[in-house]
């Protein structure tokens, strides 16, 4: 679990060395004023419900979670607010498709006429009073109890109408209008991006949390649900430090406490999938398929390392080390090698997502690509020891799990450079590309020769087969 | 720059997802090393050529990936298992791997044939390795050997030995444990002492060659022979090599029949009778090993006497006697020619020193792997084109036969001179024909001959021929 200490870690570096501020604040008073109110725990279930109704968040989230939801004390511009209630519809929906990573709506895919409906029906009556209530501020500055919108909530607002509209243009006016009158600087621009993409994540997760849960197995997510949920909103709390006076202290405390909470959980862990699964559909896949009684080592192990994984490049992506794109498309690539490994191995067909994503990360970084493939036959290897393992004998773990990695490594190095050497002797010939499915099949059957020889036992023979299938 | 760190901190994330999985997989090790937990350390050199110590695993996975990578001229088969069940790996490099092409030569290099003598071993890995990538990037004269011969290559033939040797905590090996196999059979002492029935059949006269006609059977059901033993002698009676390299340890010098000393003594010059050829593919290992053919060398041990070697060279015979060896096996039972090449002074040396043995060797293992392209080759068939096998080719002046494979071609090593060439056949008339041999390449030269019956037949008709003629002129 070094792993996930190295994660805390940096986040608590990140955490003490970077206080973000997105918004100017004008009004100090004020802030403080909501913001010791916001910091108290018993705060009224109808004000909850009414902040959660203006942050257009999923009804499915249990008002009382909201509880530990922080929010801003700024004031945010009345430019900036007028546009988003012009536009602004109270919509709700069920979605059943998981869309793409922000990153990639510039591209406006996955339209889905279902995003403009209106959803009026499914709510209680409350909600519905509520959203009288919001139609008729004018200016949108104020939440449904008449307290100013908070940074977050405009966020929010941003984010689920770029959603709504599939629309990145939404974010692209606004921010540019707001530069134009100098309202904000370049860099609180691009933090307010970054803000808006993570609530915008928020959103898309729980539109394929929801699709999932109709679907899969209903217990074990919707119990741990409630759970989940303010754990996974306090990272982003307290991230987002730069808005509040909350001490460092409490700020790393709830870091702290978010990671041993991570930690301790066992089974818990399925729960934390749900927001970064948007990026490892394939993962879950993967995981659902382990069987838990058998491996639930094993499947902890790989939830934690997924989960680590993408800490650290929301951390990169926050501290500005790569860009969001850059974070999405290296995730992306990611999945796409969980993909090919979990259509291999489970012979399932999710090919349909990935092609839309291939074309962006391939243009991006090849060294990126190569090592994926690398992983994917790393993972690939691993995977098939994995399912066929029987010993429980850890303490073997260190040598062999060296050896085996060394193993892998060297045999897909050579089949690379079998690949490459006959793509380059099949050129100066007269074909033009050599017969893959011929070479596939002339090693399948020589790996399975070479088994009954003894010379290949059975678990390389299999790896090697799917490195080959899988080219 | 930050672009850059972040790439690097991805590449990070990369290897920590890979090592993540690691840690929850376990892997599962054929044949998983014995006792005394060797930290192994991955020196990747150039190309993938790790000089380090190889297990038995190691081994298996490295001759894979050499297989793998060159799937195109390679295939490994095995012949056989050890005492203690470990396959007898083989990785066969050629053009058309798995098939004699007619007319190519095979050739062979067996190593570690004494367990703890452990540098053989470790040079063929490497030099499987080598010929692979050197293929790959075109290296012409690795490109021509392996489009003109087919590559044997045995880097163990006693796997049971070598875990033994390997098991020894330190780095000081004995001079003893893991020389046998597992059964304590010493395999150089192990081969049909043929070498006894050609010292008698000179003096009473008697072939010296193929002496082990009919006796497969024999060879089955003895009892005294080891498994690997049988297996390289199935191997040998199997495939017609034609040139081969046997690989020790313990001292340095490239040593040539006969082994066995004629007169019985310990120590005598005992030639055979392809003496010339022999010290010339000797010293075409020798010559190109600095430390072999360095004649101010010293000799391994303080009171060794290397009285006996020439230019990195020595007769068998006149080094100490071997009897029962796999080198004068070869000679004797089949067309094949053996040399035995003493590499390293010390049997199991350190790892580290891996790297400058390879350095030492590579280039006198293709040097010898050339000399398989030297003397006269060619086919033997008969009027009509069908390949005759089993003919005896026969030099003038040696006492020493080679016969013709299944497809009728032969190959005879010789060094350079005039000779007569002799092709007989039972039922066939022999033909003899005068050659001019060069140091290299190797002369081509055929024989088709006519069998006794279409001899006959040829007669038949100048009789019948002549008697017309008779009777039309003198009109009967």
């Amino acid at each position: 679990m070094e792993f996930l200490w190295t994660g805390s870690w940096i986040l608590v570096l990140v955490l003490n060395s970077v206080p973000i501020q997105a918004f100017p604040k004008p009004e100090v008073s004020q802030d403080k004023s909501l913001h010791n109110r916001e910091l108290s725990a018993e705060r009224p279930l109808n004000e909850q419900i009414a902040e959660a109704e203006a942050d257009k968040i999923k009804k499915t989230y249990p008002p009382e979670s909201k509880s530990s939801e922080s929010n801003y004390s700024s004031i945010d511009n009345l430019n900036l607010l007028r546009a988003i209630t012009e536009k602004e519809k109270l919509e709700k929906e069920k979605q059943s498709i998981r869309s793409s990573p922000f990153g990639n709506k510039l591209n406006a895919e996955d339209v889905d006429s279902t995003k403009n409906r209106k959803l009026i029906d499914e709510y209680d009556s409350t909600k519905s009073s509520l959203d009288h209530k919001f139609q008729d501020d004018p200016d949108g500055l104020h939440q449904l109890d008449g307290t100013p919108l908070t940074a977050e909530d405009i966020v929010h607002k941003i984010a689920t109408r770029i959603y709504e509209e599939n629309d990145r243009g939404v974010f692209d006016k606004i921010v540019s209008k707001l530069l134009n009158l100098g309202l904000i600087t370049e860099s609180q621009a691009h933090t307010l991006e970054d803000e808006v993409a993570e609530a915008l994540q928020k959103l898309i997760s729980k539109e394929a949390n929801n699709y999932e849960e109709a679907l899969d197995k209903p217990t074990s997510r919707t119990e741990y649900q409630a759970g989940k949920i303010p754990e996974k909103v306090t990272p982003v709390a307290a991230i987002q430090d730069g808005f509040t006076n909350r001490e460092n202290d409490e700020t790393v405390s709830n870091t702290l406490t978010l990671s041993n909470g991570l930690e301790r959980r066992t089974k818990p862990h399925s729960e934390d999938d749900f927001e970064e699964l948007q990026y490892f559909p394939n993962f879950y896949a993967l995981l659902t398929s382990i069987d838990s009684e058998k491996e639930a080592k094993e499947k902890e192990t790989l939830i934690t390392i997924m989960k680590t994984l993408i800490d650290f490049v929301k951390m990169m992506v926050k501290y500005g080390t790569i860009s969001p794109e850059e974070g999405v498309s290296y995730l992306e690539n990611l999945d796409e090698a969980i993909a090919l490994q979990t259509k291999n191995k489970l012979e399932k067909n999710s090919t349909d997502s990935k092609s839309k994503l291939s074309p962006v990360p391939s243009e991006k970084s090849h060294e990126e690509t190569d090592s994926t493939k690398e992983e994917a036959a790393k993972m690939e290897k691993e995977y098939g020891t994995l399912k066929d393992s029987t010993k429980d004998d850890n303490s073997n773990l260190g040598g062999k799990t060296d050896q085996a990695k060394g193993k892998t490594e060297a045999y897909l190095e050579a089949i690379r450079k079998n690949i490459e050497w006959l793509k380059k002797h099949n050129k100066k010939g007269n074909k033009e590309d050599y017969d893959l499915s011929k070479m596939r099949d002339f090693i399948n059957q020589q790996a399975d020769a070479y088994v009954e020889k003894g010379i290949l036992d059975k678990e390389e023979a299999k790896a090697i087969k799917r490195i080959y299938s899988s080219l | 720059m930050a672009r850059c760190r972040g790439r690097v901190l991805l590449a990070l994330c990369a290897a920590l997802v890979a090592g993540g999985w690691l840690l929850a997989a376990e892997a599962q090790e054929p044949g998983a090393p014995a006792a005394g937990m060797r930290r192994r350390r991955r020196l990747q050199q150039e190309d993938g050529i790790s000089f380090e110590y190889h297990r038995y695993p190691e081994l298996r996975e490295a001759l894979v990936s050499v297989w793998l990578q060159c799937t195109a001229i390679s295939r490994i088969y095995t012949v056989g298992r050890s005492f203690e069940g470990r396959e007898l790996l083989v990785i066969e490099l050629s053009d058309n791997p798995g098939i004699h092409e007619p007319g190519e030569p095979e050739f062979k290099y067996i190593g570690n044939m004494h367990g703890n003598e452990a540098v053989g071993r470790e040079l063929l890995i490497f030099l499987a390795q080598y010929l692979c990538n050197e293929y790959q990037k075109g290296n012409e004269t690795i490109v021509n050997l392996i489009h003109s011969t087919r590559i044997h290559i045995m880097p163990s033939l006693n796997p049971d030995g070598f875990e033994k040797a390997a098991s020894q905590p330190g780095e000081l090996k004995d001079w003893f444990v893991g020389r046998s196999n597992a059964q304590g059979i010493d395999l150089n002492r192990n081969f049909p002492d043929l070498d006894r029935i050609v010292y008698v059949n000179e003096k009473e006269g008697g072939p010296n060659n193929h002496l082990l006609k009919n006796l497969k059977k024999i060879v089955d059901q003895n009892a005294k022979l080891a498994p690997e033993t049988k297996a390289v002698i199935h191997w040998i009676m199997d495939i017609p090599f034609v040139l081969s390299a046997n690989l020790h340890g313990g001292d340095l010098v490239a040593n040539y029949p006969y082994d066995e000393t004629r007169s019985g003594t310990a120590h005598e010059y005992s030639s055979c009778p392809d003496d010339a050829i022999f010290q010339s593919l000797a010293r075409a290992y020798s010559s190109f090993n600095p430390v072999m053919s360095n004649p101010n060398r010293t000799p391994c041990r303080k009171n060794d006497d290397d009285s006996s070697f020439v230019d990195g060279t020595t007769n068998g015979g006149a080094w100490y006697s071997v009897p029962g060896g796999m080198q004068d096996f070869n000679y004797l039972s089949s067309n094949c020619f053996e040399i035995t090449v003493e590499l390293s002074c010390e049997k199991f040396p350190p790892e580290e020193t891996l790297q400058s043995y390879w350095e030492d060797n590579k280039n006198s293992l293709i040097s010898y792997l050339e000399q398989i392209h030297r003397g006269v080759k060619g086919f033997v068939r008969d009027l009509q084109g069908n390949p005759i096998a089993n003919a005896t080719i026969s030099v003038d002046g040696i006492d020493h036969d080679v016969t013709s494979a299944k497809d009728g071609d032969y190959w005879r090593l010789l060094a350079p001179g005039n000779y007569k060439l002799t092709a007989s056949a039972p039922g066939y008339l022999a033909i003899t024909k005068k050659v001019a041999v060069p140091f290299k390449p190797a002369v081509a030269v055929d024989f088709e001959l006519e069998s006794f019956s279409e001899r006959k037949e040829e007669e038949k008709e100048e009789l019948m021929e002549w008697w017309k003629m008779m009777s039309e002129t003198l009109n009967f």
